[in-house]
C-alpha cells in the first residue's frame, strides 16, 4: 500500500454542526454535531435511511446542507464545500465510472482533470494495490461488482487524500478484498482520517470512534 | 490545496478530451447526426431538386438540418452522466463550470464536425450559389457558439430534473429562436451580397450574454 498512503501536511479536522440535511420536504439526515481531527478513523452507523450516506456527501461537499454546516480545515486553513474534492478521497455505491473507458483510462482522467503530475504514473500506483493492475486496460463495463468496488477504492486513493470518506467500502468485495480495505482504513488512520459509513460490525470495528446516527430517517415526513 | 486557474484549465481540457475518446467508442451522437443531415438532404435534394435561386430557403434549410442533427446530441451531453450515474464521478474530479466548460467544447466541436460533412454535402446537393466565404463562416461559427453555449446550459440546467426531455423543448425552443432567426437572415443576407453586420452583431451579443449567464450560473449548479 505504499503508493496509497495519505499525504497530510498538517492537521486535518472536521466538524459538524447542526448539519441536516432534507431531500425535497423528507429528512435525509437529522441534525448531528461533532468534531473529528487527524490522525484516526471514525464509524458511522445507524440504521438504513438514517442518513450514513447524506452525511457523507454532506462532507464531500456534494450536497448543500438544508441546516447547519460542516467545517473542514486542513493546517488551519479553511476548505470550502466546492474545493474539498481536491482533499477527499469517496466511495460510496452510487459512484460510477464511464463503462467505454478502461480502468487505467478512468483513472488517468481523474488526474489529469485534477491537474495532477504524472497521471499515468499515478493511476498505475493506485491500480496495482487494489489488484486491478492486470486489468488496467480492460473496460470498466467487463468488471465485476467486486472489481468496481476495487476500482472505487483506486480511485479514491489515486491522489493520497487526507481525508477518506468510505460508504460501506466492503460492498461485494470478497475475502481479500475487505481485507483490502482493512489495509488501506488502518494505513490511512495512521497520518490521515477516514470516516467509514458502515452497518458491517468488521468494517465498524476498524474505527476507535463511533458515530450513531438515530434519526428515522428518509421515508418519514419530517 | 484549493483548485487554481491552471487546474480549471487541465480539468476543462481533460475533460473535453474524455468526450472525444467516449463518443468515438460509443459513436453515441456523431452517426446519428451525420444519419440525420444526409438523410434529410438528400431527400430534399429529390424532392425539389436544385435550389440555386431560392438563398432564402437555402438559409433555412441549412440550419434547420444542423439544429436538429445536433440537437439530440447536445441536450445529452449532462444527462448522458445522470443516467450513467457517473456525474459524482465527474463532481469529484472537477468543478461545476470547468464540467460545464469541457462539455461546451466538446458540444463545439461536434458541431464543427458535423458541418465539416454537411456544408459541402448541402451545397452541392441543393446546387447552392458559391458563398462569401468570410461573411458565410463568420454567420455559421457564431451561429454555431451560440447554439452550443445555449444548449450546452440548458441541457446543464435540467439535467437532474424529472421529465427533463420535455423541459428541455420548453426552456430552449424560445433561446433558440433568436439564434435561428439571425442565422437564417446572417446566411440569406450574405448569398444575396448584402452585409452581414447587424446579424453578426446579434449573434456575438447572445453568444457572449449565454456565455456570460454560464459563468454566473455553473458553479451553483447540482447544489442539492
Amino acid at each position: 500500500m505504499s503508493g496509497a498512503t495519505a499525504v497530510v501536511s498538517g492537521a486535518l479536522e472536521v466538524e459538524a454542526l447542526g448539519l441536516e440535511h432534507f431531500y425535497a420536504g423528507r429528512r435525509g439526515l437529522a441534525a448531528v454535531s461533532f468534531a473529528l481531527r487527524t490522525p484516526g478513523a471514525v464509524a458511522v452507523t445507524g440504521p438504513n435511511g438514517s442518513g450514513k450516506s447524506t452525511l457523507l456527501r454532506l462532507l464531500a461537499g456534494l450536497l448543500r446542507p438544508t441546516a447547519g454546516r460542516s467545517v473542514v480545515r486542513l493546517a488551519g486553513r479553511t476548505v470550502e464545500p466546492a474545493e474539498r474534492r481536491t482533499i477527499i478521497g469517496f466511495v460510496s455505491p452510487e459512484l460510477a465510472f464511464y463503462d467505454e473507458l478502461s480502468c487505467r483510462e478512468n483513472l488517468v482522467f481523474a488526474a489529469e482533470a485534477r491537474g495532477a503530475r504524472g497521471a499515468e504514473a499515478l493511476a498505475r500506483a493506485a491500480l496495482e494495490p487494489v489488484g486491478l493492475d492486470t486489468r488496467a486496460h480492460d473496460r470498466v463495463t467487463a468488471l465485476s461488482s467486486g472489481m468496481k468496488q476495487r476500482l472505487r477504492l483506486a480511485f479514491a486513493l489515486l491522489h493520497r487524500p487526507p481525508l477518506l470518506l468510505l460508504d460501506e467500502p466492503g460492498s461485494h468485495l470478497d475475502e481479500e478484498g475487505k481485507a483490502l480495505v482493512e489495509r488501506v482504513v488502518r494505513e490511512q488512520a495512521r497520518a490521515g482520517l477516514v470516516v467509514i459509513a458502515t452497518n458491517e460490525e468488521r468494517e465498524w470495528r476498524l474505527a476507535a470512534e463511533r458515530i450513531e446516527l438515530r434519526g428515522r430517517g428518509l421515508g418519514h415526513p419530517a | 490545496m484549493p483548485p487554481s486557474g491552471s487546474n480549471s484549465v487541465a480539468a476543462v481540457w481533460a475533460i473535453l478530451r474524455k468526450e472525444c475518446r467516449s463518443e468515438w467508442r460509443t459513436r453515441y451522437g456523431l452517426n446519428a447526426a451525420l444519419l440525420f443531415a444526409v438523410a434529410t438532404l438528400t431527400a430534399v435534394s429529390f424532392a425539389a431538386g436544385k435550389l440555386p435561386d431560392r438563398t432564402d430557403l437555402l438559409a433555412a434549410l441549412l440550419w434547420v438540418v444542423l439544429l436538429f442533427a445536433a440537437l439530440a446530441s447536445l441536450a445529452h451531453a449532462f444527462v448522458r452522466e445522470v443516467e450513467g450515474h457517473t456525474l459524482t464521478f465527474l463532481r469529484l474530479v472537477a468543478s461545476p463550470a470547468a464540467i460545464a466548460f469541457g462539455k461546451l467544447l466538446f458540444n463545439l466541436l461536434f458541431l464543427g464536425v458535423l458541418e465539416l460533412v454537411t456544408v459541402p454535402l448541402f451545397l452541392i446537393l441543393m446546387g447552392a450559389p458559391a458563398p462569401r466565404w468570410g461573411p458565410f463562416l463568420l454567420v455559421l461559427g457564431l451561429g454555431s457558439l451560440a447554439l452550443a453555449a445555449t444548449t450546452t446550459l440548458v441541457g446543464a440546467v435540467v439535467s437532474q430534473a424529472r421529465g427533463r426531455g420535455a423541459l428541455f423543448a420548453a426552456v430552449s425552443l424560445p433561446l433558440l429562436m433568436v439564434v435561428l432567426a439571425a442565422g437564417v437572415s446572417g446566411l440569406r443576407a450574405q448569398w444575396e451580397g448584402n452585409p452581414v453586420t447587424a446579424e453578426v452583431r446579434i449573434l456575438s451579443a447572445y453568444a457572449a450574454t449565454m456565455l456570460g449567464a454560464s459563468l454566473l450560473l455553473y458553479d451553483h449548479l447540482w447544489e442539492d
